[in-house]
């Protein structure tokens, strides 16, 4: 290695000019990073913003396609997560990579692989508690990773991946499955492993979490860095989220629908429960209450019960507890058929998923919630007249390289929410439950459903948004609610500024 | 570790070309052919005798193809059955017992004396698509109650159905005057017609026009449309508001009836008596030919006949050549896979990768 200039010592890991385009959508555009030995960084961003993508270059799973990795000032060159590890880099995903049915000490030599020194359940046991001892964290090697709870498993996660050597530590949103005690306990023990000499990359939404528990720390927006490597004491709570909303642009990009202010309530909903698929509180006491005419926004970060809200609104999971109306008629228990026919429709958080069948035709996509209703006769389907509807929805949306008889599938996301938009805005929508509309659509996609929004409440319907993209949310709401830890927990009229909105969001009452 | 030059993988083809699909097909049946008749020449059957026993003596002279068309009756309807259950991907590997059930619901219409005499023949027919539908409805209840897999249900009760069988057979249902255990014969008028071909019977007509139905069914029908969506992906489909528990009960209990009804079929066409070997690897022979049909009701006909030559071709060749019951297995397998194989490669190909250096 060539002398240095004291002053200036090589970071420990530095990353430079990363860019990554899927297609023709730029992910990262020059994105660069410092992270020092020792040090808390947190990254902070909104979704889409690029943090995941940045993570998934440093550990391998994406090869970025401009500029490089340097670790200790040499360049690291890593092609695949093997090279990652080695590199002494691990990471923690918000969904651990345990197999439930091994034990904590299973696990870790199913992740060693065979490696030197984690080779017998008594060398792995070892490493393990040695670890935890370190960095004060408490774990049982022996236990079923199926009977611990999600802190355990939290933290035999993180043992297994510094057993296996990672000395850069990335931690994705640690706290967000975390009870508020649990939480503290988590941030305690981050602090306690940057100083036993480790580095470590924190993800997360939470400002609190910023300035009490990180070094420095770097902010992403759209794909690039808005302010990198800052100490985190050299700013305010405030400075912080505006960097993370960016500065809104005022007026003209608002557009709220024409107001039918007083129109009747197509929504009632009265202290909705809902609990998630795997036992935990989904949604907990949701009033909201939605007017013909308006479009609702319902902000909040992911994973706040924003699901279990859209799932329990359409009938796909029961409500436990309260009432829900829809256009003046009780549908609390009413079957998903009933509730579309009241003039429900949705569109879904994940379009492939519960939106559209990618194996059959965009025809019959399109004809999948009519033909129930004997809307192409009940015995025998009337396949032409299906046929001539596609086409025209084609036309109407003018949905690029679709045919009828095309598989769904081989459209483009923005090409397949336009099918949707075509099926769930037809005559007969009430209340449109709009769930992440844009998500993963390019800018001319998401001005197409950002359009048929508006179309829909200025046509006397209502729509429902929960949105992760505040933006989305402030450009097209008439009221705005903020939803955190399955509770609405505040609310604010259409026009409030991203600050207001996203401190309620940050959790700041 | 050992770092290979190449790297391996396999890519999903965007489109299914149509004459990818047809090629695809034949490439895999011909190949299945060749490696069958290699097996058969291993196996010590002559070479210069392979056409005429897998070819002319199964589909060309008449008794033959008598043979072969009356075995195709009750394949047409397991193939049926299999692929209406896995429409609604449904996994039904009890055929067996409904076709058991609905043979002994045909021979009990006929032993009671049940209905008038002139309707005692549909009445049986009726009665066997009835029992069948009935031994599916408990794995179907399970399933959509308790989300127990079908599974395992279905294909044990293949075997309660059988010991259930054999308990009729030994104790109340036995014909006196036979030292086998078998029922009585039933009588002339319950009876399907012969066609005067060999023993082919009316119940041709019945296959043909069961299948004409069920294609419409599912092609062309609400429920059918229903059904393909639930197969396809049924959390969009319950999304959607389509009925999925009721779509399901029916397209199910449309396979058991199936099935049920080959029973019956083979009781009043063929056999003219309840007796301990109708029916065996009925469960197997539905689900290649519902598969090698790639689920499509019309394609089931030349899909059953041609399965009923081989089966035909394979006694021919015990018989001359003394061959086990395992090579004809093993010959319908050859000509299975090879053809899944093809499946396969019609939907993926490989993409090699020099690894960078």
């Amino acid at each position: 290695m060539t002398a240095m200039p004291a002053a200036s010592a090589p970071v420990f890991l530095e990353l430079r000019g990363l860019s990554k385009r899927f297609g023709e959508r730029t992910v990262l555009d020059g994105v660069g990073l410092h992270l020092e030995r020792g040090e808390v960084h947190a990254l902070l961003g909104e979704n889409g913003a690029g943090k995941s993508t940045l993570m998934n270059i440093l550990t391998g799973v994406y090869l970025a396609d401009d500029g490089e990795i340097r670790l200790q000032g040499e360049r690291l060159a890593i092609r695949r997560p093997a090279d990652a590890s080695a590199a002494g880099i691990g990471m923690v995903h918000q969904h651990f990579r345990l197999v439930e049915r091994f034990s904590v000490v299973e696990n870790l030599l199913l992740a060693a692989g065979g490696r030197k020194g984690l080779r017998s359940a008594s060398e792995a046991s070892a490493a393990l508690l040695r670890t935890a001892e370190q960095i004060g964290l408490r774990i049982d090697p022996q236990a079923q990773v199926a009977d611990l709870s999600v802190a355990e498993r939290q933290r035999t996660e993180i043992c297994k991946v510094l057993a296996l050597g990672a000395r850069i530590l990335i931690l994705d949103e640690p706290t967000a499955v975390l009870t508020d005690r649990e939480a503290g306990d988590m941030l305690s023990a981050i602090r306690r492993m940057a100083d036993t000499g480790l580095s470590i990359v924190l993800i997360t939404h939470k400002l609190r979490e910023v300035i009490g528990h990180s070094h420095r720390l770097t902010v992403m927006r759209q794909g690039r860095t808005v302010a990198a490597n800052l100490p985190t004491t050299s700013l305010s709570m405030e400075e912080i989220a505006r960097l993370m909303v960016g500065e809104q642009k005022a007026g003209p990009e608002r557009a709220p629908s024409t107001l039918i202010s007083n129109g009747a309530d197509l929504l009632i909903a009265h202290q909705l429960c809902v609990s998630r698929a795997d036992g935990g509180v989904g949604i907990d006491g949701v009033s909201l209450r939605v007017r013909a005419g308006e479009v609702l926004g319902v902000a909040g970060v992911g994973g706040n019960g924003q699901q279990q809200l859209a799932d329990a609104l359409l009938g796909s999971l029961p409500i436990e507890a309260g009432n829900l109306s829809l256009d003046g008629a009780e549908v609390t228990h009413a079957s998903i058929a009933r509730r579309r026919d009241l003039g429900l429709r949705i569109i879904p958080s994940d379009r492939m998923a519960s939106g559209l069948i990618g194996e059959l035709s965009v025809a019959d996509n399109l004809a999948l919630t009519r033909v129930r209703g004997g809307h192409y006769r009940s015995g025998w389907l009337n396949r032409a007249r299906m046929r001539a509807d596609a086409l025209a929805a084609i036309a109407r949306q003018a949905i690029a390289g679709a045919t009828p008889e095309l598989r769904t599938s081989l459209l483009s996301g923005g090409n397949a929410q336009k099918v949707l938009l075509a099926r769930e805005l037809d005559s007969g929508v009430r209340l449109l439950v709009a769930h992440s509309p844009t998500r993963g659509l390019d800018v001319k996609a998401c001005a197409v459903v950002h359009q048929a929004i508006r179309e829909v409440a200025a046509s006397g319907a209502a729509c429902l948004l929960i949105s992760e993209d505040l933006e989305e949310i402030l450009a097209l709401s008439d009221r705005i609610a903020v939803m955190s830890a399955g509770r609405i927990t505040g609310e604010c009229p259409g026009g409030s500024s991203a600050e207001e909105v996203g401190r309620l969001m940050l959790g700041h009452a | 570790m050992i770092a290979l030059p190449y790297t391996f993988a396999l890519q999903r083809r965007l489109t299914l070309s149509g004459r990818r699909g047809v090629g695809t097909f034949v490439g895999g049946l011909a190949a299945g052919i060749l490696l069958g008749l290699a097996l058969l020449v291993w196996a010590g059957v002559p070479t210069e005798s392979l056409l005429d026993d897998l070819f002319v003596q199964v589909f060309i002279s008449p008794q033959g193809l008598a043979q072969t068309l009356t075995l195709t009756v009750p394949l047409i309807l397991v193939g049926l059955s299999s692929a209406v259950a896995m429409r609604v991907k449904f996994w039904n590997i009890g055929i067996e017992g409904q076709l058991w059930l609905g043979a002994i619901g045909a021979t009990a219409v006929s032993l009671y004396g049940v209905g008038p005499e002139a309707l005692r023949l549909p009445l049986m027919l009726l009665a066997s698509a009835l029992f069948g539908a009935a031994w599916i409805a408990l794995p179907l209840v399970l399933r959509l109650r308790l989300q127990v897999s079908e599974l395992v249900v279905t294909l044990l009760l293949s075997n309660i159905a059988y010991l259930l069988l054999q308990h009729l057979l030994f104790g109340a249902w036995r014909d006196p005057a036979n030292s086998f255990p078998m029922s009585m014969q039933i009588g002339g008028d319950e009876r399907l017609a012969l066609l005067g071909f060999g023993n082919l019977h009316s119940g041709l007509f019945i296959a043909l026009a069961v299948t004409l139905l069920v294609a419409m069914l599912s092609e062309r029908s609400r429920l059918g449309f229903h059904a393909a969506a639930i197969g396809a992906n049924p959390q969009v489909a319950r999304a959607a508001g389509i009925p999925v528990g009721l779509t399901l009960a029916i397209m199910v209990l449309l396979s058991g009836a199936l099935s049920g009804l080959a029973g019956g079929l083979i009781i009043t066409g063929s056999e003219y008596r309840l007796t301990q070997n109708i029916g065996w690897n009925m469960t197997f022979s539905g689900i290649v030919i519902a598969f090698v049909a790639r689920f499509k009701p019309l394609w089931i006909l030349p899909t059953a006949f041609a399965l009923a030559g081989l089966y035909n071709a394979g006694s021919t060749l015990k018989v001359f050549y003394g061959l086990s019951d395992a090579v004809v297995v093993l010959l319908q397998g050859l000509i299975l896979m090879s053809l899944l194989v093809a499946q396969f490669f019609a939907h993926y190909r490989i993409d090699m990768k020099k690894e960078p250096r």
